[in-house]
């Protein structure tokens, strides 16, 4: 069905080959797993299977990709899209209409199918992505899951052959990631569709055995592997030896919410030095919230939540701000200087330190980075894993006694995530405390000390590593414990 | 009701508002409107930019007594005259300004904007320009949500809006425009890979899935802009 000879591409104005020599064969019906590093290449192959690479971008391509026989560089980009579908990572960002019903028939329209034809095909493609309870809702109100379904179902309603998925479920909870990927699974073996997924996260798609694909750096290094990496990071947790000294943060009976719409109900718990918290919770549960109101940004109804000893609605987030970091969830949002080296010590020079006080450790932790060689680069000319390690940087370079992650590692690959949590403990072990809000359960039994679980805004688990993840599995939350608690 | 007899209705009446040149009529039609709102269930304090709205038409009416100096002297503030003509200007400037900003009001707030693009779509508007008007409908919330993460992301790293010189004004600006505009070259690169993929632009028309029947309340309700209009025709002949 897919069959890619000798491709290589590089993007106009870069030196790099995004692929070099890629042979690949996907045989119809197939469940293919994509999986490799970051900026390995995987979406720009996934962009070529479906066309979007020869119309939309601008570069250099050799070899050939055919799909249903079909050499997709000699057509247009709709003759393609009748037999290939693409499914990205945020389904936010590739919603064309505000209704989920415009949604799913917005091909189908474009395509002049006439009115009765959209109702089969609407009808049955939220059938089998069990959406039809979403049929009549606007798109605003779903939860990150039944997006992902409605994304999904919108181009499924045109009847591909192939459907490529770019790490569809990178901003899902552990729930809303096993029942995608299920549904994913179901809609293959119902339809015969030859599926390509692209992702980082093998935990689940380890139990349903697909073929997998691994790249390196720009190429293919093993087209059919039978097993997965090892699932654990070699990352010591940081010692931790009980709650002792003031705590940090005290946070006491917060009820908060946006708008008059309550989010966090009557949440309480402290953080001492020396923690590294991971909390957790499924997509809307109030995690985001309770960071910010660490920070005095939502509006309370009742509680009080104290910082080092300060009421935080009395105090300025900026001034707050140089004892409590706070790294948020997509890397674009918080680049802000025009190099590298400035955007890595922005924070410490709006803080007033001294350059004795940040450029040393700035620069080493550079090194470490890999990012010593981009010093003058515009921060946005790195890679998603390089931005992410810069964000982190630029955080640490005027060490805060707190640090609060945001989702930090959604899209990391093993190799960066490693990296990233490695300088968390070695934080954690120098003085520091953390509270990282998390989705893999991959990671986190790794490095945290404690847990915290939101559910609907209350904070059902508060519990040291060992005693939290035994209070998930007695609570059915077996999709937040690795291998899903099997 | 379907959106295109609010539109029309909105069009109508705004050009209505135009026709009249009487203060008294003005004034009352504004009332009229005031008057419908509470009807609709829409309460008048909760619209956004009242004090905006309420100042403005404030200083259009007051421009016009202190300035206007024909017309029969009422009375005197300070050096100047409040004459008949200048009040009655005051209040058919005022009172016209505000009936277009109310029926604006009104349309917005009781039509789905979506609904419209979709109707204007369907009634022969280029589908490329309906949804010009719904793609930005989708994003602009978006937009709004990620400028006030920037926001938040910048302030946590030590950023104080509290200068207010110049170059400092100019300094936050870019360090907020940029990952904006990052940000939106991102989402218009993700939309236009998703509306391609979904044959978007294929034809120079397309079939609509949506279907808006009109009801009787529909009927009615042209049928009464249309005897509306025949009435302002009437009186404009009648008036010479």
């Amino acid at each position: 069905m897919i069959s890619i000879r000798d491709f290589g591409y590089r993007y106009r104005g870069r030196d790099a080959y995004a692929l070099q020599n890629v042979n690949l064969e996907i045989a119809k019906g197939e469940f293919t797993l994509l999986t490799g590093p970051s900026g390995c290449g995987k979406s720009t192959l996934a962009l070529a299977v479906a066309g979007v690479l020869f119309s939309q971008y601008d570069g250099d391509a050799s070899g050939s990709v055919e799909v249903a026989g079909m050499d997709v560089q000699g057509k247009s980009i709709y003759q393609i899209a009748d037999i290939v579908g693409l499914v990205q990572q945020n389904p936010e960002s590739q919603f064309c209409t505000l209704m989920v019903e415009d949604e799913i028939v917005f091909g189908l329209e474009n395509r002049k199918y006439p009115r009765e034809q959209i109702e089969e095909l609407l009808t049955w493609s939220l059938e089998v992505t069990g959406a039809g309870y979403l049929r009549h809702r606007a798109l605003n109100t779903l939860s990150g899951g039944e997006k992902q379904k409605v994304a999904l179902a919108s181009i499924l309603a045109s009847q591909p052959e192939v459907i490529l998925f770019d790490e569809p479920t990178s901003n899902l909870d552990p729930p809303s990631t096993e029942e995608i990927f299920q549904v994913i699974l179901d809609i293959q073996r119902e339809t015969g569709l030859t599926v390509l997924v692209i992702e980082h996260k093998l935990d689940f798609l380890s139990r349903i055995n697909p073929r997998i694909v691994e790249m390196g750096m720009g190429s293919i290094l093993d087209d059919d592997r039978d097993s997965y990496p090892a699932p654990r990071l070699e990352i010591n947790r940081p010692a931790f030896d009980g709650q002792t000294g003031a705590p940090l943060i005290e946070v006491e009976k917060l009820s908060a919410g946006y708008q008059g719409h309550p989010v966090l109900r009557e949440v309480s718990f402290r953080l001492h030095p020396g923690e590294l918290v991971s909390l957790m919770g499924d997509n809307g549960s109030g995690k985001s919230t309770l960071l910010l109101s660490l920070f005095g940004m939502v509006e309370w109804d009742q509680g009080a939540v104290r910082v080092l000893g300060r009421d935080v609605d009395e105090v300025p987030a900026s001034s707050l701000g140089k004892d409590m970091g706070l790294v948020f969830q997509n890397p674009d949002h918080q680049l802000f200087a025009s190099t590298v080296w400035e955007e890595a010590v922005f924070g410490a020079r709006n803080f007033g330190l001294e350059k004795e006080a940040y450029e040393g450790q700035t620069r080493a932790f550079l090194e470490r980075a890999g990012l010593a060689n981009y010093k003058e680069d515009h921060p946005y000319r790195l890679s998603y894993g390089e931005k992410r390690r810069l964000n982190l940087i630029s955080v640490l370079s005027y060490h805060p006694e707190i640090l609060l992650l945001d989702e930090m590692f959604i899209g990391q690959d093993r190799e960066n995530a490693a990296f990233l949590l490695g300088l968390l403990v070695e934080y954690v072990e120098s003085g520091g405390s953390v509270i990282m809000v998390n989705h893999n359960p991959a990671y986190y039994p790794q490095v945290a000390t404690r847990v915290l679980f939101l559910s609907e805004g209350k904070l059902i688990i508060d519990a040291p590593l060992e005693e939290g993840m035994k209070a998930l599995s007695r609570l059915g939350k077996k999709a937040y414990l690795p291998g899903g608690g099997s | 009701m379907h959106p295109l007899v609010k539109f029309a209705w909105l069009v109508s009446l705004t050009v209505l508002v135009f026709v009249f040149k009487r203060p008294s009529a003005n004034a009352a039609f504004t009332l009229l409107l005031l008057g419908v709102f509470p009807l609709l269930g829409l309460r008048l304090g909760k619209l956004r930019g009242l004090r905006v709205l309420g100042i403005t038409t404030l200083m259009i009416a007051l421009l016009q007594v202190i300035f206007v100096d024909s017309g029969g002297v009422i009375g005197q503030i300070g050096p100047l005259s409040v004459t008949k003509d200048g009040i009655e200007l005051g209040i058919y400037l005022a009172s016209r300004f505000l009936s277009v900003i109310l029926l604006s009001y009104l349309f917005v707030l009781t039509t789905s904007p979506n609904d419209l693009a979709y109707a204007l779509m369907r009634a022969g508007l280029p589908y490329r320009f309906g949804f010009t008007l719904v793609t930005a409908l989708r994003l602009i919330p978006l937009f709004e949500q990620e400028a006030l993460t920037v926001y938040r992301a910048q302030l946590v790293r030590g950023v104080s809006y509290d200068r207010r010189t110049l170059s400092s004004l100019i300094h936050y600006l870019k360090t907020l425009l940029l990952p904006m505009l990052i940000s939106a070259m991102s989402k218009v690169d993700a939309l236009s890979v998703s509306m391609e993929g979904r044959c978007f632009g294929r034809f120079p028309t397309r079939t609509y899935f949506r279907k808006r029947e009109t009801t009787w309340m529909d009927g009615v309700a042209m049928g009464g802009l249309v005897f509306v209009i025949l009435i302002v025709i009437v009186i404009k002949l009648w008036e010479g």
